[in-house]
């Protein structure tokens, strides 16, 4: 695998989890308001 | 428009700077394309020691204080924390191949520490999780939140203390091994995490707040809102 694909795999899958975390505070925070 | 969301709009203008600027920065002769992790590994856990201090100055305020906005501000702290470790375990691993050969080595203190910091953190989760009270689960977290500390400048400090694959820090106070446009891409990316870092605390806070007043109104509500036993409901 070539160097760019693993270091922007890298980029996206960390960016994925923070997205993923902030979209899950958001869930919570409608299902009690 | 809401503080949080301010708060997101600018931590995202921010790590689309650091990003932009991790991206244009030159390789490392030795590592290539590699070299750009450094962008997401090293703020990520500063991040996480970052958390993980907070953590335990809101677990000592409650034990001082006994007031619920420290024991949300250090419950917040962690699951943020554990996130952070969690990408700079991961971003390690595959800097770690691609560098080293290999992604883990348990005889390797920073990543073994680092690995346990994490474990730890994610037991102070699933203590919170356990207890229904909420007096006794701020206790029990604080005191945790507090000894688990103890462990974060051993993590931070075990490349200096041992001989690791890992290498020791490049920023220190006698100056940089990095170059200029290198280090300038890190340090934006390390103020723009820890924008973010603020932006998810001010969610998550909110978040706790509004299940702690859920839980009282249906506290309040008492038996009204509980359903009915089997046995009470009668044959149709």
């Amino acid at each position: 695998m070539s160097e760019t694909v693993v270091v922007a795999g890298a980029f996206v899958i960390s960016y994925g989890l923070i997205v993923t975390y902030a979209v899950y505070l958001d869930i919570r925070r409608r299902k009690t308001t | 428009m809401s503080r949080i969301r301010v708060l997101f709009g600018l931590a995202a203008l921010l790590m689309a700077v650091g990003l932009w600027l991790a991206l244009n920065a030159p390789p490392d002769a030795l590592q290539g394309e590699y070299s750009r992790l450094i962008n997401i590994h090293v703020p990520s856990l500063w991040l996480a020691f970052l958390a993980f201090g907070v953590t335990a100055l809101g677990s000592m305020m409650w034990l001082i204080r006994k007031r619920p906005r420290w024991d949300r501000l250090a419950a917040a702290s962690v699951e943020v924390g554990v996130l952070f470790t969690g990408i700079g375990l991961v971003t390690g691993m595959i800097w770690g191949h691609a560098v080293w050969g290999i992604a883990w080595d348990w005889g390797d203190p920073r990543l073994a520490s680092t690995a346990v910091m994490f474990f730890v953190y994610l037991g102070y989760m699933a203590l919170r999780g356990a207890i229904d009270d909420p007096v006794t689960r701020a206790r029990r977290s604080a005191i945790l939140g507090v000894v688990a500390f103890v462990q974060v400048p051993l993590v931070y400090f075990s490349v200096n203390l041992f001989r690791t694959l890992h290498p020791t820090q490049s920023v220190r106070p006698d100056g940089s091994t990095m170059p200029d446009e290198m280090l300038i891409a890190m340090l934006v990316n390390v103020v723009a995490f820890t924008v973010l870092y603020i932006a998810l605390m001010a969610a998550r806070i909110d978040v706790a707040i509004a299940e702690e007043g859920a839980d009282s109104e249906q506290a309040l509500a008492g038996d009204a809102v509980k359903p009915p036993k089997i046995s009470e409901v009668e044959d149709v």
